[in-house]
């Protein structure tokens, strides 16, 4: 459960989605029958009647993580607008994980998780701590049933479960669509209900303990619950919008068991660790809006914006862009994709601690993902029409990269000791994929 | 039944959403455009889930554009 480059579909494109989709699907349902049916939608041969998505993606970080995933998806649309869908996913990770701890003008020694000595490792003065040894393997399943209740409603309901080395996870969900004004607008709302359960390698610390403790706890368990209403309109004949509101809760053990954070003197000397201490409850407020547009018969676009809020008083912005160019009659097409992020710090976040005092709040972490930061993605996708497996018209293979990076804003002023180290070095990562849809 | 502000302001909302898209839409015969696979909002599935939880383990938000939460102990 520690920190992972989660390259994972294992968080299926929700329920909510899917029904939006569908019913955009159907509404559009006789022109796209006639000539421009996708890849996907082959009907007989091999898993006769059902689509098949599949990918290998392998993602790599500058020094730190790397992970290889492959990833497959099928689903089947029945003649009366029902539909099911499965996946599955793999994950295999390994590398070197930051543990949250500062750099420092001197060596440290962090004993592993396990307490093994074989695990214990020392990070040169300088560097920025991170475990060598961690490595985690995930496999994930999930699966969603659409179901048409009259001409112009259809719910929806699935469900996912995950396993880990040290965590477990089952959500189920279930979604409401309901379209009108001739099927140009698309009213929906969602809610899933999601139960985790954390079992840490070397057992649960307590927040805010020290790392040489060995007081630990059993295992814990988190669980979120969420709503997403949405509505989707077409706008014109090549503009559809979408907009969306969505709250989510999750409650329990919501801390990283593997990150802490160094507590230095007034001096900048690293004096000692203390495991991190997050709040027990969080309520995440989000509103996405996407348009797709199509300007020509070769170029489209789709862009989407996002706002969120929580209640530990992380903001932030998303932007991101995709840019389709098509040629050949459609049957390859190029797409750059752009993404701008941004986030604000959480209340309790803070590189490390002073002496032994804590922050006003109680809480702590110095996990950077809970830091103030910008990110961009800049990503490009080649994909190529082939022809058909056994009885299908037609298959698609794809390739596609992106290179990912974050910057980090200082966010504290710091002992002139520690003045010159990377301490807040940012992340620098890659994805590479290829799929094959039939 | 009493509609407190907030009620009111609701109501007012969706009843302009719901007049103002009554406005707009293509009818059956034009939805060739929106036909195409890059107009569907699930256009490329696989993609935007695996870069989804690329995203939800390296930055404090997620969801938006479909539920949040992980399924996974990377955050």
């Amino acid at each position: 459960m520690q920190l992972k480059p989660k390259v994972s579909p294992g968080q299926p494109t929700s329920t909510r989605r899917r029904l939006m989709a569908a019913s955009c699907a159907l509404l559009s349902a006789g022109a796209a029958r006639s000539q421009e049916s996708s890849a996907a939608r082959a009907h007989s041969g091999l898993l006769e009647d059902w689509s098949v998505d599949s990918a290998l993606a392998y993602y790599h970080e500058d020094g730190r993580v790397q992970a290889i995933e492959p990833v497959v998806d099928v689903s089947k649309v029945f003649a009366d607008g029902e539909s099911l869908n499965f996946n599955a996913t793999f994950d295999a990770l390994s590398g070197a994980s930051p543990n949250g701890a500062l750099p420092s003008r001197s060596p440290q020694t962090f004993a592993g998780p396990s307490g093994k000595a074989a695990h214990a490792y020392t990070i040169a003065p300088g560097q920025l701590p991170a475990d060598p040894h961690y490595h985690d393997t995930r496999v994930a399943a999930g699966g969603n049933w659409t179901l048409p209740l009259t001409r112009v409603d259809n719910l929806s309901v699935g469900g996912k479960f995950s396993a880990e080395d040290d965590f477990i996870s089952a959500t189920v969900n279930a979604a409401i669509a309901h379209d009108f004004n001739d099927k140009n607008t698309t009213l929906s709302f969602g809610i899933f209900n999601e139960f985790d359960s954390l079992h840490p390698i070397g057992n649960t610390p307590v927040p805010g303990g020290d790392i040489t403790s060995l007081v630990r706890t059993s295992g814990k368990t988190k669980d979120g619950v969420g709503a997403l209403l949405g509505i989707t309109q077409v706008i014109t004949r090549n503009w559809l919008t979408e907009f969306n509101l969505s709250v989510d809760r999750f409650t329990g053990y919501l801390n990283d068991p593997y990150k802490f954070t160094s507590i230095i003197d007034s001096g900048g000397n690293t004096t000692g660790y203390e495991y991190e201490s997050r709040p027990d409850q969080r309520t995440r407020k989000s509103a996405y809006w996407e348009n797709r547009v199509a300007w020509t018969a070769q170029l489209s676009t789709a862009l989407s914006l996002r706002y969120m809020s929580d209640d530990w008083s992380v903001r932030s912005d998303t932007a991101q862009l995709h840019l389709r160019w098509s040629w050949s009659n459609r049957e390859r097409y190029i797409e750059p994709t752009f993404r701008w992020y941004r986030q604000t710090a959480a209340d309790f976040y803070t590189p490390f601690i002073i002496d032994t005092a804590k922050q006003s709040t109680g809480f702590e972490s110095a996990d950077s993902r809970l830091g103030a930061f910008r990110a961009l993605t800049y990503g490009v996708k080649y994909a190529q029409k082939l022809p058909g497996l056994g009885s299908r018209a037609e298959s698609e293979f794809s390739v596609r990269a992106e290179y990912y990076q974050q910057t980090f804003n200082e966010q504290v002023s710091v002992p002139a000791s520690l003045q010159g180290l990377d301490l807040y070095p940012g992340l620098k990562a890659i994805l590479v994929q290829i799929g094959y849809r039939f | 039944m009493k509609l407190g502000r907030s009620g009111l302001l609701c109501l007012m909302a969706g009843t302009l959403l719901v007049s103002g898209c009554s406005s707009l839409g293509v009818k059956p015969w034009q939805r060739d455009v929106l036909a195409r696979e890059e107009m569907r909002l699930d256009a490329n599935p696989l993609d935007a889930a695996i870069d989804d939880h690329l995203y939800f383990s390296k930055e404090a938000s997620s969801g938006g554009r479909s539920f949040a939460g992980g399924g996974c102990g990377c955050n």
